[in-house]
């Protein structure tokens, strides 16, 4: 063997040794390994479910990671190390055609990822999510337990809101139509019960709120506001009838706050998810009046109001009256701390 | 004589595999731009689902497609340079059985929902195992060509070969943690350390330096002048394993990593400009006033339009390493964009240009048809430029768009022209492979026979 050879061979091996050594094992031997106050161990279940997740590679899609700049989309937590403590191997993929699912854990009910498995676009129109039904049900539900343990202790706790919710949700549907109406208005807020839509519904915020609603609603509430899209035999309760909110209508009057609200926090325990991360306000009251316009045959939205109308309003606004009725503080004493 | 031990059998057969596999690993990349587009049009066939379907396509594109017919190059210039015969055709055609056996069996699993679930290192440990062996196998078979060799001087193009051999055999094994056989993982974040040594050295160490190698091997014969630096040869060599080595955790850079690694990536990302200034430099510098002998061969002018894929991947790379770039290009189509480029641009277009320009030497025939190699350039060049383009801009929607706000969900809508673009674009690569993979068979066997 000529010098040059050995060179070659033996010198950049070593190259690559001390290189392997430096960027691969230093850290090894240097990163803490040790579980995040979040880590927990998965089941049996979920473990299976992980390996089905592995095996479609569903990494190719979803992230498990969030970084630091993900502010926008529900960085509540940045992802640390010990998060993936133990796991073989590590999915924190590489690209996000579709969400990051580090905390997705609880973000959605069992019966909203069934449906969505079965086909992702019964819950989410615009998904370009493949179908997974062929799986079969089983497996569906060791994926769906081993999504919604995603984030650990955190999934955790957001689960039990999940599961003392679905409890009433369920013993107010069973109740009947009605009965499930006044349940769904008594769990928003009072301020939020008398409260017209705060959006002008004009023949534009009414076409934009269709877009929205095509976009967000229709697989489980339907073309026709009847709650009975595509996704809703899957579902437990099934989605809201719109139709039936004419006979509920706070003060006889009122149904735009309530919309809102249920739109902007969604109804844990349900199939229905929040939507305040995908849309803005302005989107939300847009929704809410295409909803009040085409399936409940209403508009409260030019009720009067004390509110100063936003500028844009114009002739549009709802009648606004000259004296504002007092506040309930008076100035000067503040409220409660 | 029986075919394997033929003089350039193995060159062939490697050559030949990857043409199939460009026709193979294009189609997979078919069905999974088709998945972006029209996500119900595979509905429920479990074997052609994205996730699936997209592990096969990097696959077979990267080892089945690129590699092997890098490798097939390699088979043929390594002796030549080193005015020497190969050690041995049969090892030769053992390790091409090997490997696309390795691909065809990993390839297979991944599409029946076998994965280790971590990106360009899916493939299940028998696949690995019969990859590495063709390694070794590879590795024996050009060390021992080089050791046995009459010319005293070891020409630039063999260093990167029998680099690109050996520190793969080392880097496939480690990368894919081939001693936990069932998981092919380490544990926990660890995993991902390991994951992006391996794919980025897969690329830095496998496909970089073959067609490095092929490059200066081509360079000067076809421009017909002398090299213009021996000395920036080595000097790339060494610099592009110093450098290369060091940065796969430019993949993690917003994950919970040490920050000194980070820094050691990003800072030997842009030093990695070096060793790519030395190749373009000197192979720039040899074609000098010599440009038209390039634009008459149809196989360099694969080989000059790879060298500007080279230059603007390595240019775009070190950019988006840095952090603050990241923080729009990171997790969306851009870096899809450049994975395209750095992969079919730079490296699939010198492992065509080798192909075509060493065909005729192991086959005795000229090729079938120059028209159709240079249909096939027109159409893969247009096609991956269009890609580049639709996948940057599609990125940097994303990017932006996240950074404002926006969740996942809300951007979908938005790409779609995008992704219809990138479908479109894809077509002209496909039929630039079949094309491809008829010319190679009809040189075989109806290509015009060369006077001796």
């Amino acid at each position: 063997m000529r010098k040059s050879d050995s060179i070659i061979i033996i010198g950049s091996l070593m190259v690559v040794f001390a290189a392997t050594l430096a960027v691969v094992y230093w850290p090894v031997f240097t990163i803490p390994n040790r579980p995040s106050d979040l880590w927990r161990p998965l089941t049996d279940l979920e473990e299976r479910g992980r390996r089905l997740y592995i095996a479609n590679g569903c990494t190719n899609c979803h992230s498990q990671y969030i970084r630091p700049q993900d502010w926008g989309i529900g960085a509540e937590r940045i992802s640390q190390a010990g998060d993936y403590y133990n796991q073989r191997p590590h999915l924190l993929g590489s690209e996000r055609t579709g969400p990051d699912l580090a905390q997705e854990g609880g973000e959605h009910s069992d019966d909203w990822h069934i449906a969505h498995f079965i086909n992702p676009r019964f819950t989410s129109p615009r998904s370009l999510m493949p179908r997974f039904a062929y799986e079969g049900m089983d497996n569906i539900k060791a994926l769906v337990a081993y999504v919604q343990s995603l984030g650990g202790d955190d999934a955790d706790a957001r689960m039990e809101i999940q599961r003392r919710f679905h409890k009433e949700a369920v013993a107010a549907y069973e109740r009947g139509p009605d009965e499930n109406v006044k349940w769904l208005h008594s769990r928003v807020p009072k301020t939020w019960r008398a409260m017209p839509s705060e959006s002008p519904a004009t023949e534009a915020s009414v076409a934009r709120g269709e877009k929205i609603y095509q976009d967000f609603c229709i697989g489980c509430h339907g073309p026709v506001g009847d709650g009975n899209g595509p996704a809703a035999e899957h579902l437990y309760p099934p989605p809201l009838n719109f139709t039936i909110l004419r006979r509920h209508l706070v003060d006889g009057k009122y149904i735009g706050g309530i919309l809102y609200y249920q739109i902007m926090n969604g109804i844990t325990g349900t199939a229905m998810p929040y939507f305040k991360k995908h849309l803005e306000s302005a989107k939300i009251w847009d929704v809410g009046n295409y909803i009040m316009v085409n399936f409940i045959n209403w508009r409260d939205d030019q009720l009067p109001t004390e509110g100063i109308p936003a500028s844009y309003e114009g002739k549009e606004a709802a009648p606004v009256s000259e004296q504002p009725q007092p506040g309930p503080t008076e100035p000067g004493r503040g409220g409660a701390r | 004589m029986p075919f394997w031990r033929r003089k350039d059998s193995a060159a062939l057969v490697f050559l030949v595999s990857g043409a199939v596999w460009m026709v193979v690993g294009t189609f997979a990349g078919l069905a999974s731009a088709i998945h972006l587009v029209a996500p119900d049009f595979f509905a429920n066939i479990a074997w052609l689902q994205f996730g699936r379907v997209r592990a096969a396509h990097t696959g077979s594109v990267l080892l089945g497609f690129v590699t092997a017919m890098l490798i097939g190059g390699a088979f043929y210039i390594l002796p030549r340079v080193l005015g020497t015969k190969l050690y041995s055709e049969p090892m030769g055609n053992l390790a091409a059985l090997f490997f696309n056996a390795g691909v065809l069996i990993g390839d297979v699993a991944l599409l029946g929902g076998l994965s280790q679930g971590r990106e360009y290192a899916e493939y299940i440990w028998p696949a690995d195992v019969l990859i590495v062996i063709a390694f070794l196998l590879l590795s024996i078979n050009f060390i021992t060509t080089i050791i046995r060799r009459e010319e005293p001087l070891l020409y630039v193009s063999a260093w990167y070969f029998v680099g690109a051999i050996i520190w793969t055999s080392v880097v496939y094994p480690v990368g894919n943690v081939m001693w936990h056989p069932d998981t092919g993982s380490q544990s926990g974040i660890i995993d991902a350390i390991f994951l992006w040594f391996y794919g980025h050295n897969i690329l830095g160490l496998l496909v970089t330096p073959l067609a490095v190698g092929i490059g200066y091997y081509m360079v000067p014969r076809i421009a017909r002048a002398p090299l213009y630096s021996q000395m920036l040869g080595i000097i790339g060599f060494w610099t592009l394993l110093a450098f290369y080595t060091h940065i796969g955790a430019h993949h993690l850079i917003q994950a919970p990593i040490p920050t000194w690694l980070k820094t050691v990536s990003v800072i030997d990302s842009f030093a990695m400009m070096l060793p790519v200034a030395t190749v373009l430099i000197n192979w720039w510098y040899t074609a000098r006033g010599r440009f038209s002998k390039f634009l008459v061969n149809p196989a360099a002018k694969f080989l000059l339009v790879g060298s500007i894929w080279y230059a603007i991947t390595c240019v775009q790379g070190p950019v988006h390493s840095l952090a603050s770039v990241q923080r729009v290009t990171h997790f969306n189509n851009w870096v899809v964009g450049h994975s395209h480029i750095a992969v079919l641009g730079f490296t699939g277009f010198i492992a065509l240009a080798g192909m075509y320009y060493v065909l005729p030497g192991i086959t005795g025939r000229r090729i079938y048809s120059e028209k159709l190699v240079n249909v096939q350039y027109w159409l893969v060049l247009v096609g991956l430029i269009g890609f580049f383009v639709v996948l940057s801009a599609a990125g940097l929607i994303q990017g932006q768009a996240w950074l404002n706000g926006a969740t996942v969900y809300r951007v979908i809508p938005e790409l779609k022209a995008y992704m219809v673009l990138r479908l479109v674009s894809g077509l002209p690569i496909i039929a630039g492979a079949i094309i491809g993979l008829y010319n190679v068979i009809m040189t075989l066997f109806r290509g015009e026979l060369i006077e001796s």
